[in-house]
C-alpha cells in the first residue's frame, strides 16, 4: 500500500502526460504472503517503464508471478492448469502470447528477480499460475498516463478479493457466525500466555476468562470485551487469536488443588465439560479424583466465583491462593494462611470468589 | 474468484433462475463483492446453455453425475473441515470458526448443534444425538444430553498427544475398525511458524529442525485408541510412523487402513499408503518418538538409511497432474447406487475440481494399483476435503480451502442411473496391464496400440520439496487383445519395471453404443512385479 502510494506520488508529480522516452527504470519487491496473496495489490507505473520486480517467496508453499497482458489472467491460468505432464519443468507458465513475463518456481524462503518494460497503457495483471492459485493470487499493475484514475483500492476490480478484504480492514462486514454469539460463550482457540489448549470463555460481552486445557487452570480473566479470532481465523491460522479488555487477573500460583502436602503438583487430565445454562463445569481428574469446576461471574464488579465438587478423597485438600495475580481470594470453608486454605476434612463443595484488586 | 464461485454454485440450481436464485447463490456463498455482473453473467449462461444444448453430443460426464450445491447458512464461512452422514440421514458438518451444524436434506434446513470446537477435521458420528469430533487439541464426544437438539456435554475421549501452538499441528480421522478401535492422524509442525513458549506433552528441542517437524510427541503419527469393553475411550497407542500431512484416513473394503500425503519435505509427490502397524512411511520428523530409536535429529540421519526404513506408498498421485493435495480415502460401499465403481475407494483433493479414483490390487503381497482423476467436468468445486456417502449411494463433499488453494461449501453428487465409458480396472501382468472398462469397447479402436500411450518415471525420495519427475521414458505397447466381451484389453508392454509410476493417456476409445470414453489419464504405482515377469518380457 506504502509502495502503492509512493509510486502514485512520483507519477503524479511528473505530470499526467509523460514521454515515453523519460519513463525511468522502477524497482520493487513483491512477497508471496500466506493466504495465497502477494503482499502488494497493486502498482502504478507509466507506459514506457522497465520494471525490475523480485519476486520474494515468505510462504511455506511455492509461488511463481507471472505478468499478464489486460484481460489475460485467467486465460493463462486455465492454460496452466492443463499444461500436463510438461507443467511442471515449465515453471506452470504456457507459452502463450498473454504472457508478458514470469519467474521460475520460487521455493519458501527463496527469491527472484525478472525485468520487463511495460509500452502500452492498460492494466496488466502478476499472477501466480501455479495449479490452483491463480484464481484468488494476482495484483494489477496500472500503465496509466492519468494516475488519478485508478479507481479507489476497495472498489477495484482488478485487485484480488482477498486483498481488498484485507485492505479495507477487518471492520465486521461479515459476521463471525451464521447466528449472533450468546453469552457465556465458548471458543476453543489459540489463546496468547496460556498452553495451547485453551478454552476461551465470555461470561458475559464484557467479562471472560482463559482455562487452559492441558494444565486444567484458570489462567487469567478480564473485563471490558471477549475474544478477536480474525487474525487467527485468517489464512492457514498461524497467529493466536486477541483478548479484548483488560486482564485483572493472572494466575502464578500454579495448579490450585493438592492432595496430601500444599507444595506438591498433581497429575492432572482434562477429560471435558458440560453445559449448564451455557455455563461450562469442566471436569478434571487430579491424582485420579474428579474434580468439577464451574466459573460465574461476581454478581458485583470485576471478579469470578468458583465452584468446585470433588470427588471421595482420603486425606487433607488445599486450595492455593497466593497473593499478588491481581485478585482478592475469600473461600466458602476454611481460612488462607501462607497463600493456602486447608479445606475441612470432608469437604466435597465449596467455592473460591475472586475479587479484583 | 468469488463472484466466480457465485456463478458456479448458481448454475448448479437447475430451477427457475429468476425465483430466488440469484439470491441463494449469492447468499450460499457469503460475496462481499456482489455487482450487477455476476447476475449479467448468470443470465448469459442460462441462455446459452438453454440455446447450445442440442449441439452437442449427449455424452459427457453430466449425463451420468449430477451435482446440487448445498445452500450454506447466511453468516456462516463455511470451510468444511468435517463431516459425517448421522444414521438417521442428516448431514453433520464441522466448520473453521468452530461450528458445528446439521443439514437435514429433507427440509434443506441447518441447526446449530455445538460451537466453540478448535478446527473440528474430522467427525465421526455416533447416533443422532452424539458425535465424535477431532479436533485440534483432543477427541471429544459432543452430546446431546437432554434432547434438544444442541449438544451440552463434551467429554474428552482422548488427548493423549502433544500439542506445540503450531498451527500446522492438524489433527484427522477418526475411523473405527470392525472391533471398535479408533484411529486419528497427527500432522506434523510447520517451519512456517514456531511453537509456544508452552506446550502440551514434553518438548524434545531434536525434533524442531526441519522444514516439517515434530517437537512434541506423536506428530506425524497415525495413533490407535483401542476399544475397551463399554466404550472407546481406552488407551492411545502410536501404530504406525513417517507421515507429513495425513489429511486424512479410511478403509477399504477389507479394513485395510489408508492414509493420504501431502508432497512437501521427503515426499517428492503426493500419495496413499497402506498403514500397518509399526510401520513407518518416510517423513523422518515422527522417528524421534519411535520407542527405541536413537536419540537424534531424524532428518540428519543418511538419506540411505532413512529410505531403508520406510515402506512405499500403495498409490503416487503425480504432482498437480493428479494432485497437489489429496484428501479423504473413503470406500464406494454403495453396492452399485453410485455408478459401477463400487467396493473401490475415491480420496479427494484440494487443488482440482474433482475427485481421484482408486483401482487397486495385492501384487507380491503389497497392495499397489491405480488413480485416475473422476466427476471431472461435473460441475464440482475444488477443496474436496471431506467425502461421505449417505445410505441412498449418494456422495456428500465437504470443501474448504483454509488460506490454501480450495473452495467452500458443500456439494452433493448424485449417479443418474445410466454407466458411462471409464476404465473400470487396471491390473498388472508379467508382461502388461490388463484394463477392464465399464462398457464393452468398439474393437476397431480399442485394438489401435496408439490409443495406449505409456511413460514411466519416478520421484525422488529426499529432503527438498518436491521432487522432478526422473528418468522420463516413453513405453511403447506391442500388442493390445479385446476380449470377446469387449470390456477387457490385455496389454503388452516393450518393459516393465519396478519402482516407477507407468503414466498411461488413453486415446478417444468409444463403447459398441459410440460413448466416448470421459477420463483419459490413469497413473499406476508399479513398486512391484509380478513373481512370474520376466526381467524381458
Amino acid at each position: 500500500m506504502r509502495k502503492y502510494a509512493a509510486l502514485v506520488i512520483f507519477v503524479a508529480l511528473c505530470g499526467l502526460k509523460i514521454p515515453v522516452a523519460f519513463a525511468q527504470d522502477t524497482t520493487l519487491t513483491i512477497r508471496a504472503i500466506e493466504g495465497l496473496k502477494y503482499d502488494v495489490p497493486r502498482f502504478v507505473v507509466r507506459p514506457g517503464t522497465r520494471i525490475n520486480l523480485t519476486l520474494d517467496n515468505y510462504d511455506d508453499m511455492s509461488h511463481n508471478l507471472v505478468v499478464t497482458l489486460p484481460g489475460g489472467r485467467l486465460r493463462v491460468v486455465n492454460t496452466a492448469i492443463g499444461l500436463g505432464a510438461d507443467a511442471a519443468k515449465l515453471n506452470y507458465v504456457p507459452r502463450t502470447p498473454d504472457v508478458v513475463a514470469h519467474t521460475a518456481i520460487v521455493e519458501p524462503g527463496k527469491s527472484e528477480k525478472i525485468s520487463f518494460r511495460l509500452d502500452q497503457e492498460g492494466i496488466y495483471t502478476y499472477v501466480c499460475t501455479y495449479p490452483g492459485h491463480g484464481f484468488v493470487m494476482y495484483g494489477a499493475i496500472y500503465v496509466t498516463r492519468k494516475p488519478a484514475t485508478v479507481p479507489a483500492l476497495e472498489k477495484d476490480p482488478n485487485v484480488s478479493a482477498n486483498r481488498r478484504d484485507d485492505l479495507a480492514g477487518h471492520v465486521g462486514h461479515q459476521p463471525n457466525h451464521p447466528y449472533e454469539l450468546k453469552y457465556p460463550a465458548i471458543y476453543r482457540t489459540f489463546m496468547p500466555d496460556s498452553g495451547p489448549a485453551s478454552i476461551a470463555v465470555g461470561l458475559t460481552p464484557t467479562q471472560a476468562y482463559c482455562w487452559d486445557a492441558g494444565a486444567c487452570r484458570l489462567r487469567y480473566a478480564w473485563t471490558g470485551g471477549f475474544v478477536d479470532l480474525t487474525d487467527h481465523w485468517d489464512g492457514n491460522g498461524k497467529k493466536p487469536s486477541h483478548v479484548i479488555g483488560d486482564v485483572y487477573f493472572r494466575d502464578r500460583g500454579g495448579f490450585p488443588i493438592r492432595f496430601g502436602t500444599a507444595d506438591r503438583l498433581p497429575e492432572v487430565h482434562f477429560k471435558g465439560y458440560q453445559l449448564f445454562n451455557r455455563y461450562p463445569e469442566f471436569r478434571y481428574l487430579v491424582n485420579g479424583i474428579e474434580v468439577r469446576e464451574i466459573i460465574k461471574p461476581l454478581p458485583t464488579g470485576r471478579g469470578l466465583v468458583r465452584y468446585f465438587s470433588l470427588g471421595p478423597v482420603a486425606g487433607p485438600v488445599y486450595f492455593v491462593c497466593k497473593s499478588g495475580d491481581g485478585v482478592k481470594y475469600r473461600p466458602s470453608v476454611g481460612k488462607i494462611q501462607d497463600g493456602v486454605v486447608r479445606l475441612p476434612v470432608g469437604t466435597k463443595k465449596f467455592t473460591i470468589t475472586m475479587i479484583a484488586e | 474468484m468469488k463472484t466466480y464461485r457465485t456463478i458456479r454454485n448458481s448454475c448448479q440450481t437447475p430451477l427457475n433462475p429468476l425465483k430466488g436464485t440469484f439470491k441463494s447463490g449469492i447468499n450460499a456463498v457469503q460475496v462481499p463483492f456482489r455487482g450487477f455482473r455476476g447476475v449479467w453473467l448468470l443470465l448469459t449462461f442460462f441462455y446459452s446453455s438453454i440455446v447450445a444444448k442440442p449441439l452437442f453430443p449427449a455424452d459427457t460426464i453430466t449425463d451420468y453425475y449430477e451435482v446440487e450445491t448445498i445452500q450454506m447458512p447466511k453468516g456462516l464461512t463455511a470451510e468444511t473441515d468435517g463431516m459425517a452422514i448421522m444414521p438417521d440421514g442428516r448431514i453433520v458438518a464441522g466448520f473453521h470458526r468452530g461450528e458445528i451444524m446439521i443439514y437435514n436434506p429433507k427440509t434443506k434446513t441447518w441447526k446449530l448443534f455445538a460451537e466453540g470446537i478448535h478446527d473440528p477435521l474430522g467427525i465421526l458420528a455416533v447416533s443422532n444425538s452424539e458425535i465424535l469430533v477431532m479436533q485440534r487439541p483432543e477427541l471429544t464426544r459432543i452430546k446431546d444430553t437432554n434432547g434438544d437438539g444442541v449438544a451440552d456435554e463434551y467429554l474428552t475421549v482422548t488427548d493423549d498427544f502433544g500439542l506445540s501452538g503450531n498451527y500446522h499441528e492438524f489433527a484427522f480421522g477418526p475411523i473405527r475398525d470392525k472391533k471398535g478401535n479408533l484411529f486419528i492422524a497427527l500432522n506434523c509442525a510447520s517451519s512456517g511458524a514456531g511453537i509456544f513458549p508452552e506446550v502440551r506433552g514434553k518438548l524434545d528441542t531434536l525434533g524442531r529442525p526441519g522444514r516439517m517437524y515434530s517437537a512434541v510427541p506423536y506428530r506425524g503419527w497415525i495413533m490407535k485408541l483401542t476399544a475397551t469393553a463399554a466404550r472407546t475411550d481406552g488407551k492411545l497407542h502410536p501404530y504406525a510412523s513417517g507421515f507429513r500431512s495425513p489429511n486424512s484416513i479410511g478403509f477399504d473394503a477389507n479394513g485395510n487402513l489408508f492414509a493420504a500425503d501431502n508432497q512437501g519435505d521427503w515426499l517428492g509427490t503426493s500419495k496413499l499408503y497402506h498403514v500397518q502397524e509399526g510401520r513407518h512411511y518416510g517423513h523422518p520428523a515422527s522417528l524421534l518418538w519411535k520407542d527405541g530409536f536413537p536419540h537424534v535429529t531424524p532428518s540428519k540421519l543418511p538419506v540411505k538409511l532413512l529410505d531403508s526404513l520406510r515402506t512405499v506408498e500403495s498409490v503416487a498421485f503425480p504432482h498437480s497432474r493428479i494432485a497437489n493435495s489429496p484428501t479423504q480415502p473413503v470406500l464406494d460401499d454403495t453396492g452399485g447406487k453410485f455408478g459401477p465403481f463400487s467396493g473401490k475407494m475415491l480420496v479427494g483433493e484440494m487443488d482440482h475440481p474433482y475427485l481421484i479414483r482408486l483401482m487397486l490390487e495385492t501384487v507380491d503381497g503389497h497392495i499397489q494399483g491405480a488413480c485416475a482423476p473422476f466427476l471431472a467436468g461435473v460441475g464440482l468445486r475444488k477443496g474436496n476435503n471431506r467425502l461421505a456417502f449417505a445410505a441412498d449411494g449418494s456422495l456428500w463433499l465437504g470443501q474448504t480451502d483454509h488460506g490454501w488453494a480450495g473452495d467452500r461449501g458443500i456439494q452433493h453428487v448424485r449417479w443418474k442411473g445410466k454407466t458411462p465409458l471409464e476404465l473400470a480396472d487396471m491390473k498388472l501382468t508379467p508382461t502388461g496391464f490388463v484394463l477392464t472398462f465399464t462398457q464393452p469397447l468398439d474393437a476397431a479402436t480399442a485394438k489401435q496400440l496408439t490409443n495406449y500411450q505409456f511413460q514411466r518415471y519416478y520421484y525422488e525420495y529426499h529432503e527438498a520439496y518436491g521432487s522432478k519427475q526422473f528418468d522420463v521414458k516413453p513405453v511403447p505397447v506391442t500388442n493390445a487383445e479385446l476380449s470377446a466381451d469387449g470390456r477387457t484389453v490385455t496389454l503388452k508392454l516393450a518393459e516393465l519395471k519396478a519402482g516407477y509410476i507407468y503414466e498411461l493417456e488413453l486415446g478417444k476409445l468409444r463403447s459398441r453404443t459410440q460413448q466416448s470414453l470421459l477420463n483419459h489419464l490413469i497413473c499406476y504405482t508399479l513398486n512391484r512385479l509380478q513373481r512370474n515377469t520376466q526381467a524381458n518380457p
